[in-house]
């Protein structure tokens, strides 16, 4: 059906300002209470936010520091292909490594169904709920969804308080007008679907390793 | 009474005397219960979050055409289609007819439930696509031929080894019934379909007018893996999943998800704006929204109902019923079960399902819990008067409820006819007549015990010891 064939636009949206014209009862103004206390401390409560959810995080404080942890962790990933994004920091930190692996460049197509890994920056990470926020630039959609295990690495200083600051950096900014994709991701891929019983890895990654630096 | 109505009785009391299946809902509501209080102790507020979520929808519901129009160019904007569709019929044919002209062969499904509303998987199968639901309990379900136990957990009704049974007679390759090894066995069979299928159809949780983003939220990620693999993605959504603005996701989400699961937040808490933008890496050619009405403006018109359209999905009310917690989410014989379902169900297929407002003790426990605050056993009763004004209930009720305000009318009357229920109900017993066909209250006394008929009345005593003092 072509871009202007609309279905019953008109005779819908008829039947919703007829339905209209009888108004709601409008509600009274009132000031509501911060529905989550305050956090304090950014990154000490991110720490504590991913131990609840089972996501690794491994603090660092130089790029070095990343690079080692990028490579210790791939050191327990079973052999295969690694999905990079194609950004400066990521390239140098691959320049440099010890890992005997195949790579595959975000710049050179999306993860096949084999990756194990993937390594990619983040848009924010957000202290209230351990979640890190991605977009399309980091690496495509296919990125923290495809591979057995997600590596992200990013900044102290991206670490945002709660979702109500994530949010306004995403208007913000224009993440939202200029990715088809925006996703807030809290812990890997999991399922209780089977008597309530939590299992990890139901279709994505069983393991989201972030890994926070301290410095740039 | 309706055929629906003799169905849904039989199936209640079928499943409220199956000790096994009473077991696994218990076990699966308590672990729910649990998760729930932890959650919401999370919340420095609850109730402000409550008010804050029911605030939203209001404004939302209120001023729905103005944020569908606003979502609908947005989407435009970017390249997505967006189908507006009247019934299930016109929004089925527009998903086949997409299919049809595109050479879609397979395509995989993200949990939603107003597919199920409309019964499109049926009509896609019978055309001759291949279609897979992706969710685990929607997976198990549909395996097993039936629809879903429960809105958020679909086969909350199965256990370990049923499933085990069923996986081993379907896929193969089942070795134990640990949930990790049935895990992986449908993620192993499951990414296969991912990785080969033409298009990927969701559901929404939220239609976002300001970004003119789809907000979709999966602990699995297959909401995720749908939405990213195969070359086209259609969004089927009810026209009262739109809201006002972005930020109001920083209340929504961790509002639903611990009303749904009792998480902080779901795993994968999506926004998908359109097709993959150039310069980007992935994501489908083609993006479809469809805008279902399907009786949703109806209650829409109904000021007193309105509020119903506020519902998010999350599930909460049917776990907190008692009735839902006895006769399970199957007995209801309709796509969305509990609470929620009873209310909505009369007005989306009909009066004949106008029993299920009564499938209700109107204890409230629905509203109490309901995360946007829909007034729930309030509009269960609203049912019951339509129901009754409406010629839709059995004449031997309307019958009995006129004796009934006739006997309460008068003092005489009462005193007799008090009497005359206090002695036969006495001669039933003493005769071992109780739960028999002589028993007016067999009903009742067929799987309980009657308790104790006092010796004197209430005017009895009230005379005796305490009038004049």
């Amino acid at each position: 059906m072509p871009e202007n064939s609309v279905g019953s636009r008109s005779q819908i949206l008829g039947r919703i300002q007829t339905a209209l014209k009888k108004p709601s009862p409008s509600l009274p103004e009132v000031a509501l209470p911060p529905i989550f206390a305050a956090v304090n401390n950014p990154l000490e409560r991110f720490q504590q936010e991913c131990a609840l959810i089972q996501v690794e995080c491994v603090l660092t404080s130089d790029l070095a520091g990343s690079r080692a942890a990028i490579e210790k962790t791939l050191g327990s990933v079973p052999a295969g292909e690694v999905f990079l994004q194609d950004a400066p920091e990521l390239k140098k930190i691959a320049e440099g490594w010890s890992v005997q692996r195949p790579l595959r460049w975000s710049s050179q197509g999306p993860p096949p169904e084999t990756t194990q890994a993937t390594v990619t920056l983040a848009e924010a990470l957000v202290a209230l709920t351990g979640s890190v926020l991605t977009s399309a630039a980091c690496g495509g959609r296919g990125a923290s969804i495809v591979p057995d295990c997600h590596i992200v690495l990013a900044k102290a200083e991206q670490i945002v308080p709660d979702l109500e600051t994530a949010l306004a950096q995403v208007v913000e900014r224009g993440t939202a007008k200029t990715n088809s994709y925006v996703g807030l991701i809290t812990g890997s891929s999991r399922t209780a679907d089977i008597e309530k019983i939590l299992v990890l890895g139901a279709h994505g990654p069983r393991r989201l390793v972030v890994i926070v630096q301290k410095q740039s | 009474m309706s055929a629906a109505a003799q169905d849904f009785l039989r199936r209640a009391a079928e499943k409220s005397a199956d000790l096994l299946h009473r077991q696994t809902i218990r076990r699966g509501i308590d672990s729910y219960d649990a998760a729930v209080g932890r959650g919401r102790s999370r919340f420095s507020d609850w109730q402000a979050a409550r008010e804050r979520a029911f605030r939203i929808k209001q404004e939302a519901v209120s001023h729905l055409d103005q944020y569908l129009l606003r979502f609908e160019q947005n989407i435009q904007a970017r390249g997505g289609h967006v189908f507006w569709a009247a019934d299930a019929a016109e929004a089925r044919n527009y998903v086949l007819d997409l299919a049809q002209r595109k050479q879609v062969k397979r395509i995989v499904k993200s949990k939603s439930m107003v597919t199920e509303e409309i019964h499109l998987n049926e009509t896609l199968e019978k055309s001759g696509l291949e279609v897979w639901e992706t969710d685990l309990g929607e997976y198990i379900v549909q395996l097993r031929n039936e629809p879903p136990y429960h809105i958020v957990t679909p086969a909350m009704h199965l256990t370990r080894t049923q499933i085990a049974d069923l996986f081993q007679q379907k896929i193969g390759g089942v070795t134990s019934d640990d949930p990790p090894g049935l895990v992986a066995i449908a993620r192993r069979k499951l990414r296969q379909a991912f990785f080969s299928a033409d298009m990927g159809i969701s559901g929404a949780n939220f239609l976002v007018a300001d970004a003119g983003m789809v907000a979709l939220n999966t602990n699995e990620g297959n909401g995720r893996l749908c939405t990213t693999l195969p070359r086209i993605h259609v969004v089927m959504a009810g026209i009262e999943k739109v809201i006002p603005r972005l930020q109001d996701l920083a209340t929504l989400w961790p509002v639903l998800a611990t009303s749904g699961t009792g998480q902080h937040l779901t795993s994968y808490c999506t926004l998908i704006g359109g097709r993959r933008a150039a310069g980007e890496v992935d994501g489908p050619e083609e993006f479809h929204v469809v805008l279902l009405d399907n009786g949703r403006s109806e209650l829409l018109a109904d000021p007193e109902q309105r509020e119903v359209l506020h519902c998010i999905r999350c599930g909460a009310c049917l776990n907190a019923c008692p009735i839902f917690r006895n006769v399970g989410g199957h007995a209801y014989g309709t796509t969305y079960q509990g609470p929620i379902g009873s209310v909505l169900t009369p007005h989306l297929r009909g009066l004949e399902f106008s029993h299920l407002s009564f499938a209700s003790s109107l204890c409230g426990a629905c509203t109490e819990t309901c995360p946007v605050k829909i007034n729930l056993h309030h509009h269960l009763l609203e049912n019951r008067r339509d129901a009754i004004a409406a010629g839709a209930r059995p004449w031997t009720e309307r019958m009995a409820f006129r004796v009934w305000r006739w006997v309460m009318a008068s003092a005489a009357r009462f005193r007799f006819f008090g009497w005359l229920g206090k002695t036969g109900l006495r001669m039933v017993n003493a005769l071992g007549l109780t739960g028999t066909a002589l028993d007016p209250l067999r009903k009742w006394s067929k799987y309980r015990v009657p308790p104790e008929l006092p010796a004197a009345s209430f005017r009895q005593i009230w005379k005796e010891s305490y009038a004049g003092k």
